[in-house]
């Protein structure tokens, strides 16, 4: 045995030992060197860099990858079959699938720096079980978009998108949930618990305006250009087309229905077993970033979780389109529950049997 | 001394030899006939096979929960469903039958454009087939959008016929029905159309005309008698080419549908994009593809095909 082996065993560990305590705690890459990959599975249009510039600018070296969802019932299904997105963007009523089913982290929010600047009421709807499984991020409305030429006399209730008055002029959103939600509100049902019978009720009627609807709207361009051209008087719209519309100088007017308008939030939420969990974390708290969250309000019309976002807002069109110049605006608003999947299948089932009705 | 191979002895030999040149050139064949098939059949078998055994497997999930291929047990739930829900029968029934009307417009309006580039196209027959080509050169989409703008309140037809005085107010009748998609879907085929019954007309023996002319038949009997009977194979081509497709479409009742213009594609679509139910799009697709299946079968033994095709 070679006597100095001990001796060079000791100083090896010696050595390591004194590196290991040396060595200062891990420090953090500087955020311009940090590099990787994180793909997104997100809805087409929110690719663009606007969308996401702060996260852009602070890792410039981060490569970030965007599939495209075209619903909410696609990207839960991919998310479902497997999906390897880090990060996807599903919106409100489409939550509790993917915390039932495992698809979803929950958030260490103690991670995110901009995480105080969202009100408590809009964290709370992305807790499922009392856990904060999602971020809220975009946030908008959803009532009746007119043409105040073609009905000078207003909007004033959901009941318009059944009005006769208006055949062949009305153009709803293609969409179960979307349809129930309505007439719900039409006729005060408890949207979270509608009755096999009430749902059969719901069918009937959806069926009977099918022949006053000129076409259902599946993206909102397709229903812009119905608006522009006059063939569409009154439609389902989120706030994104009016302010557009508006701004065009089109004559077109946000009904503030009786019942009450709809709100959605759009959330990002991270991937059960993401290998990337520390830069999803940052890309959902550069979402929460100012700047992105200018470019949501400004650019396209919806509104932003970020508080002082909102706050910032003077453009006395998009206070209008807001509702910001109505304080009770929230309290006149219905907020979209989260769905379980029966309601979900037996919603989307209505939905096709009213399109393919005789 | 030298012998005389016997005939038979001569035979023999060139037996042996005949055979072990067919050897070589069996192996040479087989060597060749999977260096041709195995891309396409492996493409076919990756991409559309075992997708389409995989919606035959989905159409027996009980519902969309729990891990997407773990094995789970067979359930005939989506398909009770479907069988209980008339209106997808019904549809389905109006989609068959819009395609056979489209598929029949699309025919006859092709064998014109066939017959003029195969006997009277002469030297500018290929310049013809381009033009006739060029619609392929723009996207799909494109092509439906455009018969938007042609039908549309502010679209072509009605700023004609308003500027002409012949109406008042635009005709919403125009767009957003079915009649809109049946017009639509037969411009699209067209062209698809007209190519395997130009390749029946080109196959036909010119001499048989002459022979005909000869023995006193006039024209219309030439082509009923003649150009007809030996161009129907390419007919039914283009007719079962336009057929298939048509019953499951679903971007043009999309585009210029309307409320009321929705196909059985259409709903299939939306168990799988709006619904988030792949199993019943999946039972969907099946009794679609097996309709359609059998619908061809029947059709090709009511007229015979095979007898046709020879």
């Amino acid at each position: 045995m070679n006597p100095k082996r001990p001796l060079l065993y000791s100083l090896t560990i010696l050595t390591l030992l004194l590196s290991a305590c040396g060595a200062a705690p891990a420090t953090e890459v500087p955020p311009d060197q940090l590099t990787g990959t994180l793909s997104v599975l997100d809805w087409a249009g929110y690719d663009q860099e606007d969308f996401w510039v702060d996260f852009k600018n602070t890792y410039p070296n981060v490569t970030v990858n965007f599939e495209i969802g075209i619903s909410d019932a696609d990207i839960y299904a991919k998310m479902a079959a497997g999906n390897q997105a880090d990060v996807f963007h599903p919106y409100s009523g489409w939550l509790q699938f993917y915390v039932d089913e495992g698809l979803v982290e929950e958030i260490d929010t103690s991670k995110l720096a901009n995480w105080d600047k969202v009100s408590d009421f809009h964290k709370k709807l992305g807790q499922i079980n009392g856990k904060q499984y999602f971020i809220p991020w975009d946030i908008g409305f959803s009532s009746i978009l007119y043409r105040t030429d073609k009905i000078p006399e207003g909007v004033d209730s959901w009941a318009a998108l059944t009005d006769p008055k208006y055949a062949g002029h009305i153009s709803m959103w293609d969409d179960g949930p979307g349809a129930v939600t309505v007439s719900s509100y039409i006729h005060g049902y408890d949207e979270t618990a509608i009755t096999a019978e009430q749902l059969a009720t719901i069918k009937e009627e959806w069926v009977a305006q099918r022949d006053l609807n000129l076409f259902y709207w599946a993206g909102e361009p397709e229903l812009q250009e119905g608006m522009r051209s006059g063939d569409v008087w009154a439609a389902y719209a989120w706030q994104g087309s009016y302010a557009l519309l508006l701004g065009e100088g089109l004559p077109v007017a946000y009904a503030n229905p009786k019942e009450g308008r709809n709100s959605w939030v759009g959330f990002y939420g991270i991937r059960k077993g993401t290998e990337n969990l520390d830069l999803a974390l940052k890309f959902l708290d550069a979402k929460l970033a100012e700047a992105t969250g200018n470019n949501v309000v400004n650019l396209f019309y919806y509104g932003h979780s970020n508080q002082d976002v909102m706050k910032s807002v003077t453009d006395p069109m998009l206070k209008e389109a807001f509702g910001l110049n109505d304080p009770d605006i929230l309290e006149k608003t219905n907020f979209t529950p989260n769905l379980t999947a029966e309601q979900r299948d037996a919603w989307t089932a209505m939905w096709a049997e009213v399109k393919a009705a005789p | 001394m030298t012998t005389t191979p016997s005939l038979p002895h001569f035979r023999k030999k060139l037996g042996e030899g005949a055979r072990r040149v067919g050897v070589g050139r069996g192996l040479d064949r087989r060597a060749t006939f999977w260096m041709l098939y195995l891309p396409p059949l492996f493409w076919l078998g990756a991409f559309f096979l075992i997708p389409l055994l995989l919606m035959f497997a989905f159409s027996f999930r009980p519902d969309m929960s729990g891990d997407f291929f773990r094995l789970w047990q067979p359930s005939f739930n989506q398909y009770s469903k479907l069988f209980a829900t008339g209106s997808y029968w019904r549809l389905l029934g109006v989609s068959t039958w819009m395609a056979f009307e489209i598929s029949i417009f699309a025919v006859v309006l092709s064998y014109p454009i066939a017959y003029f580039l195969a006997f009277h196209g002469r030297q500018r027959a290929g310049f013809y087939l381009v033009l006739l080509l060029v619609p392929f050169w723009t996207s799909y989409l494109l092509r439906v959008m455009a018969w938007k703008i042609m039908l549309g309140t502010e679209g072509v037809i009605n700023s004609f016929l308003t500027y002409m005085n012949i109406i008042q107010e635009p005709l919403t009748a125009l767009l957003y029905n079915r009649n809109a998609v049946v017009l639509t879907l037969i411009y699209v085929w067209i062209p698809f159309a007209t190519l395997p019954i130009l390749a029946a007309l080109q196959r036909i023996d010119v001499s048989l005309f002459e022979a005909a002319a000869d023995l006193g038949a006039r024209p219309i009997h030439q082509f009923l008698r003649i150009t007809l009977p030996l161009s129907l194979p390419g007919v039914f081509a283009a007719f079962f080419m336009v057929f298939i497709p048509t019953v499951g479409e679903y971007v043009t009742p999309l585009l210029v549908g309307g409320s009321r213009g929705s196909m059985y594609g259409n709903i299939i679509q939306d168990f799988f994009t709006k619904a988030a139910n792949w199993p019943f799009g999946s039972a969907m697709s099946m009794v679609m593809l097996f309709g359609t299946l059998v619908l061809v079968a029947f059709a090709t033994r009511l007229i015979n095909l095979r007898d046709l095709l020879e």
